[in-house]
């Protein structure tokens, strides 16, 4: 046994760029913790023990054996990885620069493009992220109407084949526009904005039928060799989603373009989840009866509005989980809202302030978002198999000024410095030599 | 009273004596007497059975009892009323063909020279149709630009005479938008524009005088002709037309034209009863476009949802306008102008006599208000002796829509409209064939049965649908036309025994019809007699709205006076000064008369002096300042030029913006609105306390100093977007725009004062021209305007800091300033505030090195420093922004509260009135029902100068009032039956978004929220 002193614990690792954990060697005990199981109960002054990168047990006092190493963390918080539903990270570096993006494939139609494969593992936002306890992301393309697969991402490895977590997490659908336009298409009338809605719903339904019809013949058992169904990337890559229904995340706002979605899927047979789902509020029953999980993108928002009460979009949470909508709370990507993953904790206590219990708020950013991404078997919660993705506080997880001073990505301890840090460091220490500043 | 140059003189003399003669001499008689009609010599007077003498265009005598002259031919107009013609107060000249010249003013959306009459062509169409509502004389306007030139009255005859040139001068905020390269291309620009334009023409006048008398001592001016106009307009007191869309556009006008001494008219918008106070105390003419909104689409209720509440008042609301405005005191005049169909004008002037205007006072706004407003008053307008012979000639009262126009008369010579006898042929008749007596019944179209409106009018038409019966069964009538007095419809069937299709013809006298039937081989004659007479249903008319007006219009506006007692006493709270007092538990604060009047322990008033709020567990806090925000002004960037010092969002406030309700609601008092960072020099900004319901000028903070943005970096060298190739385009070439305008301002300020000095340069010499950017460029140097810099990169704000240094000032605050913690110690020696973000970074490459703990290690080295919000959402939680200095580098929550109250005042120089709670400033402050940078915190009430602007319980009461008056208004608009042929109604229910504007461009900010 090898008692680590808390010590240890503040210090930075590396001053420069943040290098990825290394395989737990060891079992560690976290000896006395508070811990945030969100699957269950608060548990205080608990042991947790892990090893290999899983937890293996969750007592109130466990016998280590004689490899582990011991964190005594009395008074401190074990707090599962948060988990943010939709991102950019990795496939961004600085937003208005063209040349570091790449979460928008040129056209329309991308069912084929993943995210994983062009996720930077060497990105600045990655060790911002989780300095503020994110530990895992959905990065999903984002333009055109079939934007491409997303994938989850742990913010940790070398690679981005280290680094993902679940690919794919899922077929990307942007919904077609339904605001009845009188201002950018003030040259079409109602009707011609709603034949070409109709158009554009028609090309999805088709894709999916083209789907359908390629499975169909590539499936098929007696064929000629000349009958064979040639190759399609596109159709190809949709199967998954299509034939055996794996999830596809559909964003969608407008109250029109959460229901039109939702009664598209129950046609299709197809399992979707919504993105987004400002206007959720207004008919959550569809959403509950068809059982459909909801992506929020931003709680602290401004009303869609001007009429709608103004505090609408803090209290969704709070309505949507009234209602019994199973959702989670994420933040609304795009310039210049891609670096901001890391406020994602403070959009949960928005909703708590709002009505939403610090319990569910809780599991909106950890197990509510890894249910409804399919990767609950490995994170979200503090159990004994799954991965040991969490953080370590000293204050309780959904409080304002909570900083991780420790935290684990399958058991590889992260580095939590990052660049801002290290800037902070090497400018307090401008100060310190011009005499200014003393600490 | 102005001065017109009237043109009206003897029309006839001038036409023959100028005009070659083409073929042979032309002489129509014009002498003419119009007998037996009833004449409505003016609004509120009219002569039954009178008789009108017109001689050579004017009109020589009208009365009961004149005697016809020996030289007037007789008309018989028995059953007709006659009007004065009508005037139409806007006919806009499209297409104008200004040719250019080198004379030209430089910005060539000033054309103020330019005479719309001289492209006047109007299609014979177009022409017609106006004759046909009884238009006689229309206001001739121009299309283009901003001062877009000049207006003629001009009579609607062949020659298109002009009754008056150069009746008003027409402005119009025209703004193009950010894609386009010329100045301006903002609000913001066209306001300075407009304010510069006419600062010139002054100067421009006096100067001409000079130069006139004193030739030797000056050098010649180029010749400006659009300043020369506009000299002449205000010095001869002539109205200036602003073209308003909406009411923000007619304060605007008027503020302009009380600063430049000018008359003002408006071409009303239709919304001004939102803002009606403060529009009447300038008492405009205005001229309405006779034009309502149609029905908003909310059958769907997912489209309804798209219309905002002031949208649906609007349409219950439109029609209203005129009488609204009318009551206040104020005269204007109609056109049908916008109107596609002219048709509509009379079924609108019904609605509006409808919402409670007379007849008397619709007449005159057709006739003698224009008349007078135009100092035409002696000639057109009325029915006199010496007027013009501008008629409009009626089978009935013109304000019955089911009467007609049957013929006008321009300068004494009559156009024929229709026919001056017409019988309503609605009813049964017999119909008479070789001794067979048949019913014939007509009546008006099923379609129209169900909109009485229509139903009057087209009985009144005679737009009819009818069968003829023979016992019980019955044949329905094909073809059925009828043209004047003639009648034509078809008939297939048995009739006269023989089973074809037999056409009819006929001519209606009275109640007869006389004609023949063809049956292909052979005719036959009818005779029919009227048996029944339709009798007229009555029309549905009209109420006024009985909608409550709030202000600004739309939801969460005010209904009623807010709280504002003499004095208020919390009692018992936790109250976190941001003074030296620091935070105080258990204490009492008490306000008197809008000011704080003492923070002590223990404070007692006698009972019912003063409001007593029970302070228990609740806490105090000064009211947030946002030091950086671009709520509540309906423009932002003037980016068409790198210097536009000129420009101020004070001119543009935006009272209505409902962010400045929300923002109450998260305890925000006090914002810095400033121009956005499109230009290196951008424009002045204006601090403002969120004074809900107040009217726009009353948003400002009055003893705020003056101040200005300027911007550095990536924007304003438009790196991140297609820019127009503007200089600068380096960090280089923006230092260097920023000393030449300096220098400039000193050159400037140099020049003024030298001929100050000089008596003898004053009297002959031309004076230094006054130019508004420069004006405000030097009164930063003299230390009188705040220079607040966007800026984000530690070489550029050390560059800024140097540049203020050498020209021998202060920088205030410098904006977002990311980098600077790596240059605290030159922000403290300089002594500039950093107002910067909390912990945004990476949407642009120059902010690549933003970090969280910037707020704090600047505050560590005794730099002033505030958070800001820049986002309208943002704004209304700048408490738990503040806290992340707590979280980000480890700030007490103190002095973190500080950030958003006490240091961004001093930023503002407004920390003598607020941003702490000590006695002697005003009452602004915040109740919270928790520690104020929790997140899980509440605010209870938000105060402003001791008026109540916004509480918790209000906030309900007013979402249900809402919401209680969208369903009384959707479904009263569902249950409107009658068809409206107005203008559609675009729905706008969506807010701005105001998201970190300075990176957006005023398009973007005006345009809807992406509702992909």
């Amino acid at each position: 046994m090898r008692y680590i002193p808390l010590l240890l614990f503040t210090s930075i690792l590396f001053p420069n760029d943040q290098i990825p954990g290394t395989e737990q060697k060891r079992p560690i005990l976290l000896r006395g913790g508070t811990l945030h199981t969100v699957s269950g109960d608060v548990l205080e002054e608990y042991d947790l023990l892990f090893a290999e990168g899983r937890i293996i047990t969750i007592d109130e006092q466990i016998q280590p054996s004689p490899e582990t190493d011991i964190y005594e963390i009395y008074g401190k918080h074990v707090v599962p990885g948060f988990v943010a539903g939709y991102t950019r990270i990795g496939l961004t570096e600085i937003s208005a620069v063209k040349q570091t993006n790449d979460h928008s494939e040129i056209g329309d139609i991308n069912p084929n493009v993943r995210a994983n494969v062009a996720y930077n593992p060497d990105s600045d936002l990655i060790p911002v992220t989780r300095s503020n306890g994110v530990l895992v992301v959905n990065s999903a393309p984002s333009s055109g109407r079939v934007p491409g697969q997303s994938s989850v991402m742990k913010l940790d490895g070398w690679t981005w084949e280290d680094a993902t977590l679940k690919h794919p997490a899922a077929l990307n659908i942007n919904w077609p526009y339904m605001y009845i336009d009188y201002e950018k298409n003030r040259k079409k009338n109602d009707k011609a904005q709603r034949d070409e809605y109709d158009h554009q719903v028609r090309e999805i339904d088709q894709l999916v039928r083209n789907v359908r019809a390629y499975h169909h013949r590539k499936s098929a058992k007696e064929r000629k060799a000349e009958h064979k169904q040639e190759t399609d990337l596109r159709l190809e890559s949709m199967i998954p989603f299509v034939i055996y229904k794996d999830p596809i995340h559909v964003k969608a706002n407008d109250i029109r373009q959460i229901e039109a979605a939702v009664k598209w899927a129950d046609e299709q047979d197809l399992n979707i989840v919504i993105v987004g789902g400002r206007d959720s509020w207004i008919n959550p029953k569809i959403l509950v009866e068809n059982n459909v999980p909801v992506i929020l993108l931003g709680v602290q928002v401004t009303p869609r509005r001007r009429f709608e009460p103004i505090h609408i979009p803090y209290k969704l949470p709070a309505l949507l989980h009234e209602a019994g909508v199973h959702f989670c709370i994420s933040l609304d990507p795009g310039y210049p809202m891609d670096g901001h993953v890391r406020t994602l904790p403070d959009e949960a206590m928005r909703a708590v302030s709002w009505g939403l219990s610090k319990d569910h708020a809780l599991r909106s950013i950890t197990l509510s978002a890894a249910e409804i991404l399919g990767v609950d078997d490995k994170i979200g919660s503090l159990e004994p198999g799954k991965d040991a993705t969490f953080f370590i506080a000293e204050s309780e997880p959904l409080t304002q000024t909570t900083n991780p001073i420790k935290a684990f990505i399958q058991g590889r301890e992260l580095d939590l410095s990052d660049r801002q840090k290290d800037l902070w460091e090497k400018y307090k220490e401008k100060y310190r030599r011009l005499g200014r500043l003393n600490e | 009273m102005q001065k017109f140059p009237f043109l009206f003189i003897l029309i006839s003399v001038i036409i023959a004596q100028t005009e070659p003669v083409e073929d042979i001499h032309t002489n129509d008689p014009r002498v003419w007497a119009l007998t037996h009609a009833m004449i409505h010599t003016e609004p509120g007077d009219s002569i039954k059975d009178a008789t009108l003498v017109v001689r050579d265009g004017k009109i020589e005598k009208v009365g009961r009892y004149i005697k016809v002259p020996l030289d007037a031919y007789e008309l018989d107009m028995e059953g007709a009323h006659i009007y004065a013609g009508f005037i139409d107060g806007w006919l806009e000249v499209k297409k104008d063909e200004k040719t250019k010249s080198p004379d030209d003013h430089w910005n060539e959306k000033i054309r103020a020279d330019y005479r719309a009459k001289d492209d006047l062509k109007i299609k014979k169409k177009d022409l017609k149709a106006l004759h046909s509502i009884g238009i006689t004389a229309a206001h001739v306007v121009p299309e283009k630009g901003i001062f877009k030139g000049k207006s003629d009255l001009v009579v609607l005859n062949d020659e298109m005479i002009s009754v008056a040139k150069d009746v008003t001068e027409l402005i119009e905020f025209k703004t193009t938008g950010w894609s386009d390269n010329g100045y301006p291309n903002s609000l913001l620009g066209v306001i300075a524009v407009i304010r510069q334009t006419l600062l010139d023409a002054d100067w421009y006048q006096r100067s001409l005088e000079l130069i006139k008398k004193y030739p030797e001592e000056n050098e010649p001016l180029p010749l400006n002709p659009s300043l020369m106009e506009l000299a002449d307009f205000k010095s001869n007191r002539r109205p200036f037309l602003f073209m308003t869309k909406e009411e923000h556009a007619a304060l605007r006008s008027l503020k302009i034209s009380e600063e430049f001494n000018l008359r003002p008219w408006l071409l009303g918008s239709g919304y001004e009863y939102r803002r009606l106070d403060k529009i009447k105390e300038h008492n405009p003419f205005i001229i309405f476009p006779l034009e309502f909104p149609n029905k908003p689409k909310v059958g769907d209720p997912y489209i309804a949802l798209q219309f905002s509440n002031e949208q649906l008042k609007h349409w219950d609301m439109a029609p209203d306008n005129i009488k609204r405005v009318f009551d206040a005191g104020i005269r204007f005049g109609l056109t049908s102008g916008t109107l596609k169909n002219k048709l509509d004008f009379r079924k609108n002037l019904q609605k509006i006599i409808d919402r409670g205007i007379s007849q008397d006072v619709t007449l005159a706004a057709l006739t003698t208000y224009p008349a007078e407003a135009m100092g035409l008053d002696q000639v057109l307008g009325k029915i006199q002796p010496g007027f013009m012979a501008n008629l409009v000639v009626t089978d009935g009262n013109y304000f019955d829509p089911r009467s007609r126009v049957t013929s006008i008369w321009l300068a004494g010579k009559e156009k024929y409209i229709t026919e001056r006898h017409k019988t309503v042929l609605a009813g049964k008749w017999d119909i008479e064939i070789q001794n067979n007596t048949y019913e014939l019944e007509l009546t008006v179209p099923s379609i129209y049965k169900k909109d009485k409106n229509r139903n009057q009018i087209a009985l009144a038409n005679n737009q009819l649908e009818g069968k003829v019966s023979i016992g019980d069964e019955f044949l329905n009538l094909m073809d059925l036309k009828i043209y004047g007095n003639r009648i034509e419809f078809k008939v297939k069937g048995t009739l006269l025994d023989i089973d074809a299709t037999l056409a009819f013809k006929g001519e209606i006298k009275k109640d007869k019809i006389i004609g023949t039937i063809y049956d292909g081989s052979k005719d036959y004659a009818f005779k029919a007699k009227r048996t029944v007479v339709v009798e007229r249903i009555a029309r549905d008319k009209e109420m006024m709205s009985e909608s409550k007006l709030f202000l600004p219009e739309g939801a969460y506006g005010l209904d009623k006076e807010l709280l504002t007692p003499n004095a208020v006493l919390i009692d018992n709270a936790t109250i976190w000064t941001c003074g030296p007092k620091g935070i105080v538990e258990e204490w009492d604060i008490l306000f008197v008369n809008g000011k704080i009047d003492k923070v002590a322990p223990d404070i007692s008033v006698p009972m019912g002096s003063a409001l007593v709020i029970d302070g228990t567990d609740k806490y105090v806090t000064p009211g947030l300042i946002d030091c950086h925000s671009h709520s509540a002004a309906s423009s932002i960037n003037e980016g068409a030029q790198a210097v536009t010092a000129e420009v101020r969002i004070r001119d543009v406030l935006f009272a209505d913006d409902v962010n400045i309700y929300r923002q109450l609601g998260g305890g925000l008092t006090t914002a810095n609105v400033l121009h956005g960072s499109a230009n290196p020099i951008g424009g002045q900004n204006a601090v403002i306390k969120l004074r809900w319901g107040s009217e726009p000028e009353d948003l400002l903070f009055k003893n705020a100093p003056q101040g200005i943005k300027f911007a550095l970096g990536e924007n304003v060298k438009q790196a991140n977007w297609q820019g127009n190739g503007r200089y600068p385009q380096t960090r280089m070439g923006v230092e260097q725009v920023i000393r030449d305008a300096f220098r400039a301002a000193q050159d400037y300020r140099h020049r003024h004062k030298t001929y100050d000095r000089n008596s003898k340069a004053q009297k002959k010499t031309v004076p230094p021209r006054i130019d508004l950017e420069l004006e405000a460029l030097a009164e930063i140097l003299e230390g009188k305007r705040l220079l607040h810099c966007h800026s984000y990169r530690q070489d550029e704000i050390w560059m800024l800091t140097r540049i203020a240094e050498d020209f021998g000032f202060k920088i205030a605050t410098f904006q977002h300033v990311l980098e600077g913690y790596k240059v605290a110690e030159r922000l403290a020696e300089h002594g500039a505030g950093a107002s910067t973000f909390s912990d945004w970074w990476q949407y642009k490459y120059e902010v690549i090195d933003a970090i969280p703990y910037n707020g704090t290690l600047m505050a560590k080295n005794n730099v002033l420093v505030s958070f800001n919000s820049d986002d309208a959402e943002l704004a209304r939680r700048m408490n738990t922004e503040a806290m992340k200095a707590v979280k980000y580098g480890g700030l007490s929550e103190e002095e973190a509260l500080h950030f958003v109250t006490i240091n961004p005042a001093k930023q503002l120089k407004i920390d003598k009135w607020v941003g702490s709670l000590e006695e002697g400033k005003d009452a602004d402050f915040v109740i919270w029902d928790g520690a104020p940078l929790s997140i899980y915190s509440k605010v209870l009430e938000t105060w402003i100068d001791g008026t109540r602007y916004w509480s918790v319980d209000e906030n309900v009461q007013l979402e249900e009032r809402d919401k209680l008056e969208r369903e009384e208004l959707i479904q009263k608009i569902l249950s409107h039956r009658s068809s409206s042929s107005g203008k559609a109604m675009r729905p706008n229910s969506a807010t701005p978004r105001h998201f970190h504007n300075c990176e957006l461009n005023d398009l973007e900010l005006m345009g809807l929220e992406d509702f992909e």
